[in-house]
């Protein structure tokens, strides 16, 4: 069998092909905008520069997670069983206390590239005229850096978590003593992460330029802190009770301390603590549903 | 000049910002075809675009787009697409990835959203160009991305605002051939907002022509020519003899730089200037018909607009 191959081709122009298929409306531009959002804050799609900060701060937790688990496993290996908890090495209550100043320089760094270029590029006003409400905008943007935010606060505990299971000498003993950790951390990594994008979200909000952002969310996070906290002891009684709970960087620590049961080592001298769980979880609710309410209402009536 | 089922259709429409009137009573309805707004900074072209597209409530009348009204319907805007004067691109992604993106942004699933982005950029000619950084592109580049993004999810209805603002002149002409070629060729109809009469004149079917906020003139953009026919006449002396033989025969005849012009596409005219120039002796240099253009349409619109103003 032979065949005779042409050395020749020939280029067709099949002109302008008419689309049929489905539209999907609303829900689909939803997605399409998650979509887009959690891949701006990941730097897919962009070039390689984009990828190198929020990567950096994913591994970087990672790491801690790593280096957490490294650290107690060494310590049941040399000192036996139990070592770990007697010397209190940190461990999952501790993880989101020390680790929250990444999260929050993390947050401050990647959130603004979700909304800040779509208003300075003017993109906003190509979403706005197509099956897309500001309100579904940016709930979509939200969402997208929120799994984002999960996911950053998720990992490092979950292989913290494999470590410490993995290194002990009796893994199943440990998984079935420390099984609680897992929802426990999950809904305070939540809570974090729920704060953390919403008020890195709303800073971005307010300016068309991501350093802007960035810069005032750095000085929020991490300036403010020493401040507040200083002020809250040098002031003492209820009054530095209410000042503490002004160290933004500690609301959704104190959440954790609440979910965990035990006080945090970053939040041990917080005078805010003393004013009870309920008050702290409500003043999280606070922070988090006000701040919402503002994004949203920024957008709400947002026209090109 | 409706001469079919009306895609758009404005009526009484009225959009005050306070005490500022943006469009005062305005009814006009567009059909498939190429439309051409036409009208001065402030004239009303972009709040009337904006109306259409849902993004402003009119203060009183109504704007329906493909037969649903524009500021209620949320899913009618995947069947629109629009091209805004100002940038309106990302810098850091490819056009490929933009477009990918708006078309699933206007409910296309993924899979036929990346299809019809290739294609969408090789109509508009970027198809080489497609895994380019914006960022990098020339001015006509980025139009043709702006231009392709209305297009990608293959609207029925394109609203094109200054799409040769900023080009040069190679650009501007690439761009309303493109414009022609997406009615043409792609079958979808288009409303083309300029300042420039000559790119209105050039590509389109029809104009409105709004002045102040107020509909000032609209009608197929031949028709307009046309009423506003005249014969240019030159001769080489005796002016003012074949002026006065045209007068006898009753035809005004107005002095235009070295020659003289005379209003009316009646044929007859040429039969009088024949007899005239006989009885007058006046030697012909040329004689031509001139049809006038829209430019001179829009400057004679604008002084009716504004003694009515001034009244």
């Amino acid at each position: 069998m032979s065949a005779k191959l042409s050395s020749s081709g020939t280029v067709f122009d099949i002109g302008y092909r008419s689309y049929t298929g489905a539209r999907e409306g609303r829900g689909r531009a939803r997605r399409a905008v998650f979509k887009d959002g959690v891949r701006a804050a990941l730097g897919f799609g962009r070039g390689g520069r984009a990828k190198i900060l929020p990567w950096f701060f994913i591994t970087a937790l990672s790491a801690l997670g790593l280096i957490f688990a490294i650290v107690a496993g060494a310590a049941e290996r040399l000192g036996g069983p139990g070592a770990a908890e007697q010397m209190n090495l940190p461990s999952h209550s501790d993880f989101y206390g020390i680790a929250s100043i990444i999260m929050f320089v993390f947050a401050a760094v990647v959130a603004p590239e979700l909304l800040c270029p779509d208003r300075r590029n003017g993109v906003i006003n190509l979403y706005l005229v197509r099956p897309l409400t500001g309100s579904d905008y940016i709930a979509s943007r939200w969402a997208a850096f929120f799994v984002v935010m999960l996911g950053a606060a998720w990992l490092p505990q979950m292989i913290l978590f494999l470590g410490l299971s993995g290194g002990d000498p009796i893994p199943m003993e440990y998984l079935e003593k420390h099984w609680l950790d897992v929802p426990r951390f999950l809904a305070a990594g939540t809570a974090m992460a729920a704060y953390t994008t919403t008020i890195a979200m709303l800073t971005s909000s307010f300016t068309t330029r991501r350093a802007y952002a960035s810069v005032f969310l750095v000085g929020l996070f991490v300036i403010m802190a020493p401040f507040t906290i200083g002020l809250a002891l040098e002031i003492g009684g209820t009054a530095g009770q209410w000042i503490s709970m002004f160290t933004l960087t500690s609301i959704p620590v104190h959440v954790n301390d609440v979910i965990f049961g035990e006080v945090s080592e970053i939040t041990d001298m917080a005078p805010a603590r003393e004013l009870g769980p309920t008050m702290l979880v409500s003043w999280f609710f606070a922070w988090t549903f006000v701040a919402g309410a503002v994004l949203w209402w920024r957008y709400r009536r947002l026209a090109p | 000049m409706t001469t079919g089922k009306p895609l758009l259709a404005v009526e009484h429409l009225t959009k005050r910002y306070g005490d500022v009137v943006a469009l005062n009573d305005v009814t006009f309805t567009i059909t498939d075809g190429i439309t051409g707004i036409l009208g001065e900074n402030g004239a009303g072209k972009s709040t009337a675009i904006k109306i259409l597209l849902g993004l402003l409530q009119p203060t009183s009348g109504s704007a329906t787009v493909l037969g649903e009204n524009a500021s209620e319907s949320i899913a009618v805007r995947g069947r629109v697409g629009y091209m805004p004067e100002h940038d309106a691109l990302p810098t850091h992604v490819s056009a490929s990835e933009f477009l990918t993106h708006m078309a699933e942004v206007s409910g296309l699933p993924p899979s036929m959203a990346r299809i019809r982005a290739a294609d969408t950029l090789r109509h508009v000619g970027l198809f080489e160009e497609r895994y380019r950084a914006i960022g990098g592109y020339s001015t006509g580049m980025k139009q043709r991305v702006k231009l392709g993004q209305a297009l990608v999810h293959d609207p029925a209805f394109v609203f094109l605002d200054e799409p040769t603002a900023g080009l040069d002149p190679a650009g501007r002409e690439e761009m309303l051939t493109l414009i022609r070629k997406t009615h043409r060729e792609f079958g979808i109809s288009v409303l083309f907002s300029s300042h420039l009469m000559a790119d209105i004149e050039r590509t389109c079917d029809r104009i409105i022509v709004l002045q102040g906020g107020q509909l000032v003139q609209s009608g197929e953009v031949g028709q307009f020519t046309k009423e506003t026919e005249t014969v240019f006449i030159e001769v080489d002396s005796n002016r003012e003899g074949l002026m006065a033989a045209l007068e006898k025969r009753g035809i005004a005849a107005i002095v235009d730089g070295s020659g003289m012009t005379i209003e009316g596409p009646d044929e007859s005219v040429y039969d009088h200037v024949r007899d005239a120039l006989i009885e007058s002796q006046a030697p012909l240099r040329r004689m031509a018909p001139r049809r006038r253009a829209l430019t001179e349409l829009f400057e004679r619109d604008s002084d009716k607009a504004q003694q009515k103003g001034a009244a």
